[in-house]
């Protein structure tokens, strides 16, 4: 798994400043956060703002990293979406969102962490299980409107399809999050 | 508690994805900061979608991106300072740092104050503070409302909402649920549309507040 590369990319970045370990995380992640704001429909130019904009908070934010707690890609995932719905309050002049951080220390109890850790793994394991059908449209939904009008449009299909589709998804994913933790791979 | 007063599974994935409206997103903000189950599914959420972020086809950046990013890492302040606090200790993390209005008065024990959080067109966050045996405003529900209890309980006829418990209200709901906590009833609220003041103060009234 390349998470745990990164995890370590982000951990030296938070320790040591370090700048080649910098480079690789923005290697990788720069051109998917671009991907991802074109997706939702920025241009070339500001995504590229974007993705660099997303990348220095990754930089300045490195030490609140804790792989115990969520993975890079999530983490940065969180981290480059609350700079985006900053970046739409501020072009409205209103104040900041509330931060919406994977890594909050909601609990210190370490079965609590160990939890944490495991559903990660497992999540990532569960994404595998799901129909096509059902994983095109749960990742749809992270790029467009909650309506999921934008990705019945997108997919061609009836709005009560797309919906189903991520209904059964999320009853997957959760039926994932209630098994025991001994059945699954560290 | 009750197992049932959670958001759904869509207001969770576009809490997760950044679509929620901001209102709405800082009732479940408030929400996840009570209920650590919640928490559990979006945290999963957000690691399926730091998954979708990675199987991304790249885009690439220009030539001089990285030097860019390294030379403003130079130069970099590092992050401005937070907002201070509010003067409610007793909120959870996510209602701290945004400033409050004014506590107003809505009737007989029943006061609400404004949370400056980002509005989203009509749509905004407030605080409902409602005293045992009162019941809550009757408002008109343009939009879906979301209520989270944050401290007291109240309940409509079939129902019971406890602290972290939360309520999402359709067009069709007209309730007007009764506070059955020995305290006052603290509520976060997002406000879609005009609260409708109770009895014949909120008639006198309406000319001159504007809620």
């Amino acid at each position: 798994m390349s998470d745990d590369i990164h995890d370590r990319q982000i951990e030296a970045v938070a320790l040591h400043r370090d700048r080649e370990a910098f480079a690789c995380l923005f290697a990788h992640f720069a051109p998917r956060l671009k991907a991802w704001l074109m997706r939702t429909g920025a241009t070339a130019q500001a995504a590229e703002d974007f993705a660099q904009d997303a990348m220095l908070a990754v930089w300045r934010k490195a030490d609140l990293f804790d792989s115990r707690r969520a993975g890079a890609s999530a983490w940065i995932f969180a981290i480059a979406r609350n700079r985006r719905l900053d970046m739409i309050r501020r072009e409205k002049r209103q104040p900041p969102a509330p931060e919406l951080d994977p890594c909050a220390p909601e609990s210190d109890q370490p079965d609590v962490l160990l939890a944490a850790s495991q559903d990660a793994t497992r999540v990532r394991q569960a994404l595998q299980h799901l129909t096509p059908d059902q994983a095109v449209a749960l990742r749809l939904a992270f790029f467009l409107d909650q309506s999921h009008s934008e990705i019945a449009d997108r997919l061609g299909l009836p709005l009560g399809t797309v919906k189903s589709r991520i209904r059964n998804a999320m009853i997957r994913l959760r039926q994932i999050l209630e098994t025991p933790g001994q059945e699954t791979r560290p | 508690m009750n197992a049932r007063h959670i958001p759904s599974d869509d207001r969770l994935l576009a809490y997760t994805a950044g679509t929620l409206s901001a209102p709405e997103a800082v009732v479940v903000a408030t929400h996840l900061a009570l209920r650590p189950e919640s928490a559990r599914v979006v945290r999963s959420l957000t690691e399926v979608a730091g998954e979708v972020l990675d199987g991304l086809e790249p885009i690439a950046l220009s030539d001089d991106a990285l030097e860019a990013a390294l030379a403003r890492v130079e130069t970099d302040g590092g992050e401005v300072a937070p907002p201070p606090l509010n003067d409610m200790p007793e909120l959870p993390e996510p209602l701290r740092r945004y400033a409050l209005g004014p506590w107003r008065w809505l009737g007989p024990g029943v006061r609400m104050r404004d949370v400056h959080a980002p509005r989203d067109g009509e749509c905004r966050v407030i605080l409902l503070k409602i005293d045992p045996g009162k019941s809550t405003p009757r408002h008109t529900h343009g939009g879906v409302e979301l209520t989270c209890v944050l401290s007291g309980a109240y309940a409509t006829d079939s129902e019971r909402f406890e602290p972290g418990d939360l309520e999402e209200a359709g067009p069709e709901t007209l309730h007007q649920p009764r506070v059955v906590s020995d305290e006052a009833c603290l509520c976060v609220a997002a406000l879609d549309g005009q609260i409708i003041l109770p009895g014949v103060a909120g008639w006198l009234m309406k000319p001159f507040v504007r809620m």
